[in-house]
């Protein structure tokens, strides 16, 4: 790996509990108690911290204009730079990896970032069902494409009722995530309500309430922190139009080549040995099979078959959102930086429950807008681990 | 086959697009207590170091360090510390006739709010008059259970 640059840790990642509504708090609350957790975790103050990045959706989602405007005592960024990232549902992804361009660059050497989303401020399922304003809604975008998926790949239809079974059941082993769902099942799986077809209800991710944060460093805070820290091995983020003619809405090209251009930086070549585990943005059954061929973890026509075979069971050869994943917990702005710090607690041996066992490499991903925006990091336990 | 060329014909020039969306703001324990107490007729500061604040805040605005919830009753009367009068009022300004919005430091408070005073004519308006609320019969917990303010000894 090229060390031209820093090199990142994150010592320390906080969360909320994700509920429905988080009623007890404000949205600065909110925000507040994940950055808590976050510091707790790094043995830090509020006073260590340097700079503060925050991500989150679109701001119809809670109705607060420019939220980073209000945000800055509760995160205690008075006198500090301050700034506020958006890319749509991969933001805290794309939040995460700002802030660790600001370590990378020398710019500072301990950063604050935190990601949230309160959607019961909304009411209703604003970005998943279009609201009162007659939109089709992410669910009602990405159907059809799951269909073509489907089509074009030959997978049987229970694919899709395996990945929500599988990280509704990873959600029982993770005390922060939303749905806790210990009696799932295939049966129940196909016979809830059908949302939009080919997705049933419990193939769809919930709504949430809830804020993720990780407090990053540079090599020398990595060397002394008082837990084990991730080490950032690479980043990537790509862009592209959400509809275009002939575009490949199945494999979107920004995807293929953000993954490419994260494992040529990481030195990997051939994925699905070189990576542990992975948590990748699935709010919706079937994008599990679709990202491992997206981002080229499986070939054309693979990813369904590594489902069924469990292969991405957390007790398989790759595993797939240990922590319930997008499915379990769906606090927009923070679902993106929710699989990059779980992929972070993985190579530091913090998951708990969840904990692949001897995880050294994990990759985290999330994607935005029309399957457009793309943000991806790998991380591990080591800065230069020899990757086999 | 015959291929016909077409210009640009631009009658229409825009369409409209309404999105109607309600929201729920949650209020957290110290906004929370706020509009409580305005609904029981109270206004409530908080403390900060040796400063009241008012409205209260959760964090403190310099340190960034929670507050303890520690609320001071302050007011109900105060003294405008500044405004800017308001000629002809639109259907979503607080009243129907002239008024002044001010800032407000309430007796007790280090701070200053702002809210709508309802003065008659701005030649009674000047910084550094008393003024005190006008209390809605039916109040809710809401900023606006404070009709507006008036001058101390008698509305317009």
């Amino acid at each position: 790996m090229a060390t031209a640059h820093e090199p990142c840790a994150i010592v320390g990642f906080g969360q909320t509990k994700h509920k429905k509504r988080r009623d007890d708090l404000s949205l600065p609350g909110l925000v507040r108690e994940a950055a808590e957790r976050a510091l707790d975790d790094a043995g830090m103050t509020w006073s260590d911290i340097e700079a503060v990045v925050i991500g989150k959706a679109p701001d119809p989602f809670e109705g607060v204009m420019m939220p980073e405007l209000s945000l800055a005592d509760a995160l205690a960024a008075v006198g500090k730079p301050m700034m506020r990232v958006h890319t749509a549902g991969s933001v805290g992804g794309s939040t995460s990896i700002v802030a660790s361009s600001l370590i990378m660059g020398r710019r500072h050497q301990r950063v604050l970032t935190v990601a949230y989303e309160k959607q019961s401020e909304g009411n209703a399922q604003w970005g998943l069902a279009g609201g009162r304003s007659g939109g089709m809604g992410a669910g009602g975008i990405f159907a059809p494409w799951m269909r073509s998926y489907i089509r074009g790949s030959g997978a049987p239809e229970h694919i899709g009722w395996k990945v929500a079974v599988k990280d509704r059941l990873n959600a029982v082993k993770n005390p922060y995530a939303h749905l806790q769902l210990p009696d799932i099942t295939i049966e129940k799986v196909k016979e809830s309500p059908m949302l939009w077809e080919p997705i049933h209800f419990l193939e769809s991710c919930p709504s949430s309430d809830g804020a993720a944060a990780m407090v990053l460093t540079d090599e020398e805070g990595g060397r002394a922190a008082s837990k084990p820290p991730a080490w950032v091995l690479g980043t990537a983020m790509r862009s592209e139009l959400g509809s275009f003619p002939g575009r490949d809405t199945v494999r979107p090209q920004a995807g293929v080549e953000c993954a490419e251009m994260l494992y040529k930086e990481v030195g990997i070549t051939n994925p699905r040995e070189q990576i542990d585990v992975a948590e990748l943005y699935v709010p919706f059954s079937w994008y599990e099979p679709m990202w491992l061929e997206g981002h080229d973890i499986a070939g054309p026509g693979e990813g369904w078959k590594m489902v069924d075979s469990g292969e991405t069971e957390i007790t398989g050869s790759f595993p797939v959102n240990p922590s319930g994943g997008v499915l379990s917990s769906n606090p927009i702005g923070a679902s993106g930086m929710l699989r990059f710090g779980e992929a972070a607690q993985q190579v530091r041996g913090q998951a708990g429950e969840h904990q692949v066992p001897g995880a050294k490499v994990a990759l985290a991903q999330a994607y935005g807008g029309a399957a457009q925006y793309f943000a991806m990091w790998v991380v591990s336990s080591e800065l230069q681990p020899s990757l086999s | 086959m015959q291929c016909v060329l077409l210009g640009a014909v631009t009658e229409l020039r825009a369409t409209t697009h309404t999105i109607e969306f309600p929201y729920t703001r949650t209020l957290g324990p110290v906004i929370g207590s706020f509009f409580t107490g305005l609904r029981d007729r109270r206004i409530l500061g908080i403390r900060a170091g040796d400063r009241v604040l008012v409205p209260p805040l959760e964090y403190d605005p310099e340190t960034g360090d929670a507050l303890k919830p520690d609320f001071v009753e302050v007011g109900p009367a105060g003294t405008v510390t500044s405004w800017s009068w308001v000629t002809k009022p639109t259907r979503k300004h607080p009243l129907d006739r002239p008024f002044g919005f001010a800032l407000i430091r309430l007796d007790g408070a280090d701070t200053a709010m702002v809210h709508a005073v309802d003065a008659g004519s701005i030649d009674r308006m000047q910084t550094g008059m008393r003024v005190t609320p006008r209390w809605r019969d039916e109040r809710k917990g809401r900023i606006d259970d404070i009709e507006c303010f008036v001058p101390e000894g008698g509305a317009a």
